[in-house]
């Protein structure tokens, strides 16, 4: 076929082109994530029972969460249409999980030797890195799909971002079960599911994102 | 981040190239054509100088791309380059091409596509897709409305009339479709 003979196909009855409201999907897909994450916490492994009474420091590891979000959504938002640069974007995730390591370094530093070990784990194995991805499937589902309607072009650090804001909404939906409320847990554990969810999205962002 | 091809020989400039995109954007089907074919024309360069020796190969990426263009057109933020939209996604769909190329086989490494002689003729090539073909694998429901509004230069309203769908289901099937013929092309192209 001729090129131009396609051209005129593609420019036979053209419609004018809808406005997509980008940034309400992205709002509604996160929010929605964070819903049904919620959900399954509650169903699953249960709200915390004292969620009243230690309302402080729930309201700390999940402003921690929401802050990861914070950080990777620019990332993730910047990278779903082409030709843009990306600036200081990628330097504020990698500065958010430098100041995690470094709070978590600090706060070990100040304990007493023999605490260190159990207020690093958190007295046992950090389940929050098996569940925060699980919490984080939907919206990285969501995400996924809605990404993948625009035009990512650089699938890799797209599906590194769109795991990081999806691992940052299911430790947000898991702060809300999870009862070990000590510094240096919060800043290794949360931040490496993050972290981890990031990973696994760069490794799939190649085959689910290319269009 | 705007990628430079041929700056001696600029086929069109940004502004330019940008309000005939634009008025495409609002449904002006005349600047919309222009627009694909100067893209055309800056598509060409840019893969002629990258898959020097197969003309073929770059002529298929350019309507790949092109398709790429018109189905994606939502895509583009306007605070951004129009240029760097288009070869970022150019840049894509040849990333795209060669891994799929590579995938393929070892006879069809990239360095065997990478060599060859320069061809200095820009004129369109024939690619080597049978639109008719391709359209034939898509879902009944789409090939019916491209066919119609694209082929037979039927009016949305009369394909809704002849396929008994509503009008906006015609367009999001020609949507849709012209999407899934791109990932035809692709698959195609590669082999």
């Amino acid at each position: 076929m001729k090129t131009e003979d396609l051209i005129d196909l593609l420019a036979r009855d053209v419609p004018p082109a809808e406005r997509p409201q980008w940034r309400r999907r992205l709002a509604l897909t996160l929010l929605v994530g964070f819903a049904i994450a919620l959900i399954l916490t509650a169903l699953s492994i249960g709200l915390r029972p004292d969620i009243g009474v230690a309302l402080g420091p729930v309201l700390l590891k999940a402003g921690f969460s929401a802050l990861g979000a914070a950080v990777a959504l620019p990332l993730a938002a910047r990278l779903m249409r082409p030709g843009r640069a990306l600036g200081w974007r990628v330097a504020a995730v990698l500065i958010f999980f430098g100041v995690c390591a470094l709070a978590a370094a600090i706060a070990l530093i100040g304990m007493a030797p023999e605490k260190r070990l159990a207020m690093w784990l958190g007295g046992g194995f950090p389940w929050c890195l098996v569940l925060i991805p699980i919490f984080a499937t939907p919206t990285a589902i969501g995400l996924v799909w809605l990404v993948r309607g625009l035009a990512p072009t650089r699938l890799t650090l797209s599906g590194a971002a769109i795991g990081a804001v999806s691992g940052s909404i299911g430790a947000l939906a898991y702060s809300m079960h999870c009862p070990i409320d000590s510094v240096p847990f919060v800043a290794t554990w949360y931040a490496a599911a993050i972290a981890l969810c990031a990973a696994i999205g760069a490794v799939l962002g190649s085959r689910l994102l290319r269009w | 981040m705007t990628e430079r091809v041929f700056s001696a020989c600029a086929m069109a400039d940004e502004a330019q190239l940008r309000a005939l995109f634009l008025k495409g954007l609002n449904g002006d089907a005349v600047a919309h054509r222009s627009f694909l074919m100067e893209s055309a024309a800056l598509l060409r360069a840019y893969y002629r100088n990258r898959l020097r020796g197969a003309p073929e190969d770059a002529e298929d990426l350019v309507q790949e791309t092109l398709v790429a263009l018109h189905t994606r057109r939502d895509s583009y933020d306007p605070a951004y380059p129009l240029t760097s939209w288009i070869y970022a996604i150019a840049k894509y769909r040849l990333i795209d091409f060669l891994r799929r190329k590579k995938r393929r086989g070892p006879h069809d490494s990239i360095d065997d596509v990478e060599l060859g002689g320069l061809s200095p003729d820009y004129a369109a090539s024939d690619a080597k897709h049978d639109i008719g073909a391709l359209l034939a694998r898509l879902p009944t429901k789409q090939r019916d409305a491209i066919r119609l509004v694209k082929l037979e230069e039927k009016s949305v309203r009369e394909a809704a009339d002849i396929t008994g769908f509503s009008e906006s289901d015609i367009k999001i099937s020609i949507h849709r479709g012209l999407k899934a013929l791109m990932r035809l092309m692709a698959e195609e192209g590669a082999t």
